[in-house]
């Protein structure tokens, strides 16, 4: 019990929501924003975010009788502005000679029908409290071929957190039969946890009837783990730029894949669901504490520092299902010297070497520099006779011993390359970077500096 | 020291008037505990403190009759009323309508049944719950009607709680004769909406993801 306690507390859960992270981060102004679909789009738009465009904006019942049908494209979506949970949206697929509109259900939306039910929405009959209400068309977003099979009727979104310009936690929420179409959670969606660092999804869930987890997308045999969303960095990139110009300390941000256009923001929202978690198997507190206070030069940094933190959930899994560690280009090692102390040092990750080579400057430093034999190596210099050492280090937490040669790298970027000698207990993802924070960067640099500097006065 | 509560009765002002008054402070405080720490949401202090009140002038028994009679209307009506697509007064104004029909009906049937006991109840308390027909049906129209019928029974539940605590002999007397305990409910009060911590339903709710945690952490 006590450890069920203990483990709880990195998730975030209603109480601390509210209080330490809406309440101070979303001020009252913004919250209004994001409960109202058109100022926030005008907003966004100004800042260079896509927005699904305006076909017409209708305030008023002369507004109704004096919008011109004819300007109404063939497909449209027809919205309240302050519509709750897709309530009251109407979506146009295509038009008929007669010239009425038809639905996703195949029935036809006459002009007549459309004007009762923009009556409707201008009445409040889909707004909180039932306040009087905007109506408006715009254009309809087209799924991506790839969610296609996943999702019923509906465009499915991606919904991401975003605190203090990082996104914290992301989820794919597909609409199903149950939701009628609507990506939401509570009327039936599906939640569909997304790999931070590489944009692939993991855990799927379903609220309904209660929170669970799915394998498969209802019907079928498709996976819902494994999907890659295309896009992925500039999906995040959007979410962060919009937190900040939405003034919203604390986000939801929608976004959909258009087939044609892209990323395109959807949605703002100032009080997201904490369901996200349990799709990502992953408590958000933990990781909205990381990155409370810290400061975050601009939306890019913001997305990088995102990836590094809260990527890997689909590298615990290669690594569990391997049982290889999965380390990047570039990885942070500890070479330990003849009496076991350990000197940190960034290596090159190089799978077109066979032996790991390191610096003869950095081998005498450490004084591991002891010739125990030599080979003949063939380079586009020609062929040289290189010194072999012993060298023993730690990589991804996993101890390394090994024979390596010594050259001079005072010129080159890395003072270690590991070889694939060295490698057959990993597994090389191109595409993962070491983190580097700005107390690690500056003592590279120092290093290297001294490095050169040394190198020079030996000369 | 001068004893509020035996100073009022003095003057003449009754003792349940008194004891009503320094219940309300103990069952909000109850309320908000059971919604921030254990995670019952009802719907809001009030409904599960109305009730609790109209039970006491209903006693448990008819009180809960009504109050699941009550509801099951005002959910029927709602739904045969939603398709003719009227405003939200107008709209409200005719679910009540049919739950005080469907009311009068019950009363004659259970008058037939010679239920003696029942005639001398005073209709205020039933007007009470007749009123919570309207955060009913609100909290069906923005949220499902799944979650409307949970947090029905939810405030069922508390009111049943709450009337149990209002007519509990030894409660009674303990305000009675330190009224001033009331005053503590606002420093606990204070404590609770500073609370952070995750409630006991989200818990269960987040299961699998404790539970995940454990997995890793053992490897």
């Amino acid at each position: 019990m006590l450890k069920t306690f203990l483990k709880s507390k990195g998730i975030l859960g209603m109480n601390a929501r509210n209080l330490s992270y809406i309440r101070p981060s979303n001020a009252g102004g913004s919250m209004r924003l994001a409960d109202n679909k058109l100022t926030a789009k005008k907003i966004l738009r100004k800042n260079n975010i896509p927005v699904p465009r305006n076909y017409g904006i209708i305030k008023t019942y002369q507004d109704i009788e004096n919008f011109d049908w004819n300007k109404l494209p063939s497909d449209f979506a027809l919205k309240p502005n302050r519509g709750l949970g897709g309530e009251g949206i109407m979506i146009a697929y295509g038009q008929k000679k007669n010239g009425n509109w038809v639905k996703a259900s195949r029935s036809e939306l006459s002009q007549d029908f459309l004007k009762n039910h923009i009556r409707n929405i201008l009445d409040g009959n889909y707004s909180l409290f039932n306040i009087p209400d905007t109506a408006f068309f715009e254009e309809r977003l087209k799924i991506l071929k790839l969610f296609k099979p996943y999702a019923f009727k509906g465009i499915p979104d991606i919904r991401i957190i975003v605190y203090n310009k990082v996104p914290m936690m992301a989820m794919l929420r597909l609409p199903t039969q149950a939701s009628d179409g609507r990506a939401n959670l509570h009327q039936g969606g599906l939640g569909v946890g997304i790999d931070m660092g590489t944009g692939i999804t993991t855990t799927a869930i379903t609220k309904m009837p209660h929170d669970r987890i799915i394998e498969y997308a209802p019907g079928t045999r498709l996976p819902l783990s494994g999907i890659k969303i295309p896009n992925w960095n500039q999906i995040l990139y959007l979410a962060v730029k919009a937190q900040k110009v939405s003034g919203l300390g604390y986000l939801g941000a929608d976004i959909v894949i258009d087939r044609e256009k892209g990323p395109i923001f959807l949605e703002l929202n100032a009080r997201p669901g904490l369901s996200i978690q349990t799709a990502n198997m992953a408590p958000l507190k933990e990781r909205l504490e990381r990155v409370k206070g810290l400061e975050i030069k601009n939306p890019k940094r913001g997305v990088r520092l995102a990836k590094d933190l809260f990527g890997g959930e689909i590298e615990d899994e290669i690594e569990e299902s391997s049982g290889r560690k999965v380390i990047g280009i570039n990885e942070q090692i500890e070479i330990i010297d003849n009496k076991g102390t350990k000197h940190p040092i960034v290596a090159k990750i190089d799978t077109g070497a066979y032996r790991t080579t390191i610096c003869r400057t950095l081998a005498e430093q450490f004084g591991v520099d002891k010739m125990v034999d030599e080979k003949k190596v063939k380079s586009a210099l020609g062929i040289e006779k290189r010194p072999i050492i012993h060298l023993e280090f730690i990589l991804d937490e996993k101890r390394v011993n090994t024979e390596a040669f010594i050259a001079d790298r005072a010129k080159l970027k890395y003072d270690i390359i590991i070889g694939r000698r060295d490698l057959k207990r990993f597994l090389v993802d191109p595409s993962k970077r070491v983190f580097m924070t700005e107390k690690t960067k500056n003592k590279h640099l120092l290093q290297s500096l001294k490095k050169r500097l040394r190198h020079r006065l030996g000369r | 020291m001068l004893n509020i509560a035996s100073f009022m009765l003095e003057k003449g002002i009754s003792q349940e008037t008194i004891i009503l008054l320094l219940m309300i402070p103990i069952l909000a405080t109850l309320i908000a505990f059971i919604r921030q720490v254990i995670g019952i949401k009802a719907f809001g202090v009030y409904g599960p403190l109305i009730t609790a009140f109209a039970f006491w002038g209903t006693g448990l028994k008819y009180g809960t009759i009504f109050f699941i009679i009550i509801l099951i209307t005002a959910t029927l009506v709602r739904f045969l009323v939603k398709k003719l697509r009227l405003l939200y007064l107008p709209r409200i104004a005719i679910v009540l309508t049919i739950v005080s029909i469907t009311m009068i009906i019950s009363f004659i049937l259970i008058s037939i049944l010679g239920q003696n006991g029942f005639l001398k109840i005073s209709i205020f308390p039933i007007l009470i719950l007749i009123m919570l027909v309207e955060k009913f049906v609100g909290a069906q129209m923005t949220k499902s009607l799944r979650t409307a019928i949970m947090l029905s029974i939810e405030t069922l539940a508390l009111g049943i709680l709450g009337y149990s605590i209002l007519s509990w002999q030894s409660m009674q007397e303990i305000l009675l004769k330190y009224p001033w305990l009331i005053l503590i409910t606002i420093f606990i009060n204070i404590l609770l909406g500073k609370w952070t911590g995750l409630r006991l339903t989200e818990l269960r709710r987040f299961n699998a993801i404790i539970k995940h945690a454990k997995n890793i952490s053992k490897k």
